[in-house]
């Protein structure tokens, strides 16, 4: 069943057009991650889906039911959307205890007291809160916010659930730790997510399918795996993981292959993004972590002046010139300054 | 420890306009007869007569009766107020916003002469009621009447303060509340007063503290049905044994702080829990209004309501009568139309240098008090010391002096120290009441000013070698002068506005308009007071508008 259902959304602020035709949707029990850098329209495409921004035009669907229609000038109000929303600041009532910013919802929900006392102890229990109902906000820790904020979108059982950069403002390490959790409290209550993140590590974590938004459009969307192994364009491309870019000039296309060639060097790639003509610019791809350093030539194998190593804890990161440009590496060792071999597997460098 | 000369002497001059007055008064208050008097001695004498004059009873009842009225209506009404303009799409709120203004800038006496005007038996309004009507359904000279005016001209206090609190209230809370299912109203009920109480609380306290203080309502209002509050009380004292009776006067100024300094001590309790719920966040959403659906020409009447019986019904009494020679049943406003009270105005020299002292009072006078404070407000920046907390409390004393109290004090300063004694018939002595008087709302503003002055810059300063005074000569004023011009402004227009201070002080050379105009009313002359009114609404409207045009914040 599809929870959620978003169709060709624009929105702007003004002048300034923040989405410009996006659809979407979100099926039952799956977790959909926005992802993009800052000002792409993340968080704007989930504040509309909340209610709180106005769209242009577009349509929304909540469990297949209309709750924004531009064409009809038809809206639904915030509140009466019935989702569940984990603000990035947690935005928690400071004025009221745990149990009551919780049990809010449900009260004007007129649920008898009896049970706002049963399933708010019940949805503290589930998040590891059961002592803490007594307590101010200001009280908590920063986790404990956390996890409050999101009883308080959960307990009232809303179609689904969206998150505004839910880890972001927890400090690093606990951010690891509060993404398992996260994502074993998703699957352990068959949740419908959306969660806006600007973190690809977060989203791949996360979620099982991700929207990759660029400049108020979907660049690309698919499964971590999809996202992470097969971009489509070279900001997809880039956006996930860590990279080496690589310009040169095209100087022969064969079999879905492109050889790149610059001053002194010339390198295979899988051909990606449509192909190049022999002669002009292109850009290749190919993440660190499949940069290989080699012992000596041998296919798609370029010979560098390596600049420095850096010890990472449990790798070391090199550091190469190849011309104007530079090429990062993973390893196991130390390796000395001079001269060494590069494999970049053919297969592992596209060019776009 | 070179630099603290300069800090050394001006927290001691401060502190010496502060409490020498104030001292003056508690002596005086503690004699049996005025201290110029060669048989006067200590005694109690002078409570004992005013406890036992049933007319200081009955004004202290009256007092209450009056903030208590105030804070019933103002708070409600202000905090509803500060809701609708900040978070809902009331229709008109840009318009709206710098008419709330006006009571706060206009003074107490020509907003109680235009109540007189329009609304008073024979006012216009009256007279038009009494055309359709039949009868006049009101009548203004009550004490509930005068809680009531009262009450609605310092609903612009309370919106103040909570919309301010209001609008540096995160709006994630409130939008949460709306995704948990709350309706606008559900939104307004159980988050966004519920958090802006301390706010409330305060500005509660406040008009309950004005309220005890008011001078100018009561006296034009309160007089023809004989409602006296503690402030006439004292001004009608003047005159009661037909001598000067200073020591009954101090007296009473003594009750009157008794009440209002722990007002002002809970005030800077109260002010400190104000931000308790502030969440200042560097990423301020785009606020979405709340839709207040077809409630919203219900608000909007409310308010324009509001408005006209606060602003209207009294500036366009003031702005008719100013122009014309009568008013009463049966006259045709044609018949009437005249300039006579302008010529009349320009014709008296008094008059004249009353208006030209207060531009200047104003102008310059202004502009040397934020000197003044500006050198205070430096005394304490970025410093902890025992110094800076004495300031702290010492710039609040004044707050606690109401004006009229303070104007006889500075009085008694001046004839107290013959060396003092020429300077009386001077403008300066207006004008160092008026600086004292204000010493803690200027200093809000100048510190504010300074507060803004990242203390990284200054410490970059003084970490390349400058004094303590060369960064406030080389940083910290020039990055404040634009603040300090727009505390100039306000400081302005509230010299502008001020009248009771200046009616002890009030002499040839030392005329201000507000003082006048007390002075005009109580000999009956409404035509003058018309007309110096209007002029008095013009300056402030100057000032306003000038504080508008280049964005001054009006409210800190």
């Amino acid at each position: 069943m599809t929870k959620l259902a978003v169709q060709d959304l624009h929105l702007s602020y003004g002048d300034n057009a923040i989405l410009k035709g996006v659809s979407m949707a979100l099926q039952q029990g799956e977790v959909v991650s926005l992802l993009g850098p800052s000002g792409s329209g993340k968080t704007t495409l989930l504040r509309a889906v909340a209610g709180l921004e106005v769209p242009l035009r577009g349509v929304i669907q909540i469990e297949d039911k209309p709750v924004f229609d531009g064409s009809k000038n038809f809206e639904v109000a915030a509140e009466k959307r019935n989702l569940g929303l984990v603000f990035q600041s947690y935005a928690l009532w400071p004025h009221k205890t745990v149990f009551d910013n919780v049990a809010y919802g449900l009260k004007l929900r007129s649920v008898p007291s009896g049970e706002i006392k049963q399933r708010v102890d019940n949805a503290l229990q589930n998040l590891g809160l059961g002592h803490l109902g007594d307590r101010l906000p200001h009280q908590l820790s920063g986790g404990q916010q956390q996890r409050v904020a999101i009883a308080r979108a959960l307990v009232y059982n809303p179609p689904v659930i969206l998150m505004d950069e839910p880890l972001s403002n927890l400090d690093a390490k606990l951010r690891e730790e509060a993404r398992a959790w996260l994502r074993e409290l998703i699957l352990k209550m068959q949740l419908s997510a959306l969660v806006v993140t600007h973190d690809q590590n977060e989203a791949m974590a996360m979620s099982d399918r991700i929207l990759l938004l660029n400049n108020g459009v979907i660049e690309q969307q698919g499964t971590p795996e999809e996202m992470y192994g097969r971009p489509q364009t070279l900001f997809a491309a880039d956006f996930m993981g860590s990279n080496n870019k690589i310009e040169g000039t095209v100087s022969e296309v064969r079999n879905g292959a492109t050889l790149l060639a610059g001053p002194g060097w010339s390198l295979w790639g899988e051909s990606r993004g449509g192909a190049k003509a022999s002669g002009s610019k292109a850009t290749a791809m190919i993440r660190l972590e499949r940069v290989r350093v080699a012992e000596g030539p041998g296919e798609n194998r370029v010979k560098l002046p390596l600049v420095t190593s850096m010890y990472l804890g449990d790798k070391w990161e090199y550091l190469f010139h190849l011309g104007e440009m530079r090429l990062r590496a993973y390893g196991r060792e130390s390796l000395s300054t001079g001269e060494q071999w590069l494999e970049i597997p053919k297969n592992d460098l596209w060019v776009f | 420890m070179r630099a603290s000369l300069p800090r050394v002497s001006v927290i001691g001059l401060t502190a010496l306009a502060v409490f020498l007055p104030l001292g003056l008064i508690f002596y005086q208050s503690m004699l049996n007869a005025p201290f110029f008097m060669p048989n006067k001695t200590i005694g109690a004498g002078a409570f004992e007569f005013i406890f036992a004059d049933s007319d200081f009873w009955d004004s202290f009842k009256n007092s209450l009766v009056i903030a208590g009225g105030m804070v019933l209506i103002a708070v409600p009404l202000g905090g509803i107020l500060a809701f609708l303009m900040v978070r809902t799409d009331l229709p008109g709120r840009r318009w709206i916003e710098p008419l709330l203004l006006i009571p706060v800038f206009v003074s107490p006496m020509v907003l109680a002469f235009g109540y007189v005007v329009s609304a008073g038996p024979v006012g216009f309004y009256s007279v038009w009621a009494k055309q359709i009507l039949g009868g006049v359904p009101w009548n203004v000279y009550s004490l509930t009447s005068i809680a009531i005016i009262a009450g609605l001209t310092h609903v612009p206090h309370v919106y103040l303060y909570s919309s301010s609190a209001l609008k540096s209230l995160g709006s994630d809370v409130e939008e949460a509340a709306r995704m948990t299912g709350s309706s606008p109203f559900q939104v307004a009920r159980d988050v966004s007063l519920p958090m802006v109480t301390p706010s409330l609380l305060y500005s509660g306290v406040l008009v309950f503290f004005l309220g005890f203080e008011i001078f100018g309502l009561p006296l034009v209002l309160g007089d023809p049905e004989g409602h006296l509050v503690l402030a006439t009380y004292l001004y009608k004292l003047t005159n009661k044994l037909g001598t000067p009776s200073y020591h009954l006067m101090a007296a009473v100024a003594v009750c009157i702080v008794a009440v209002t300094f722990p007002l002002v001590m809970l005030q800077r309790h109260l002010l400190k829990n104000a931000g308790k719920y502030v969440t200042v966040k560097g990423k301020a959403g785009r606020q979405r209004p709340l839709p207040l659906g077809q409630w919203r020409w219900v608000a909007a009447a409310i308010v324009a309501l509001w408005l006209f019986l606060t602003i209207i019904v009294p500036l366009s009494g003031i702005a008719l009568r100013a122009f014309v020679s009568q008013w009463g049943e049966g006259i045709k406003l044609s018949e009437v139309l005249t300039l006579d009270h302008f010529r009349t105005v320009f014709e008296q020299p008094t008059l004249v240098r009353g208006i030209v002292n207060t531009v200047l009072i104003g102008v310059v006078g202004g502009a040397l008090a934020v000197a003044c404070y500006t050198a205070v407000g430096l005394t304490t920046h970025r410093r902890n010391d025992g110094w800076a907390r004495f300031v702290d409390y010492l710039v609040l004393v004044p707050r606690a002096v109401p004006g009229l109290l303070a104007g006889l004090a500075f009085l008694w300063v001046f004839l107290f120290f013959p060396p003092l004694a020429p300077l009386r018939g001077t403008i300066f002595s207006v004008w160092l009441a008026y600086t004292v008087v204000w010493l803690a709302y200027g200093m809000r503003l100048v510190s504010s000013s300074l507060l803004q002055v990242g203390p990284e810059l200054e410490e970059a300063a003084r970490s390349v070698g400058a004094t303590r005074g060369q960064v406030n000569r080389h940083v910290t004023l020039p990055l404040i002068r634009f603040g300090l011009l727009a505390s100039w402004l306000l400081v302005f227009m509230i010299f502008e506005r001020e009248y009771s201070t200046g009616v002890y002080l009030l002499g040839p050379g030392t005329e201000v308009i507000g003082s006048l105009l007390v002075s005009l009313w109580s000999t009956g002359g409404a035509d003058m007071v018309a007309a110096l009114s209007l002029i008095n609404v013009v300056l402030v409207a100057a000032g306003l508008t000038i504080a508008l045009r280049f964005g001054v914040n009006l409210h800190d």
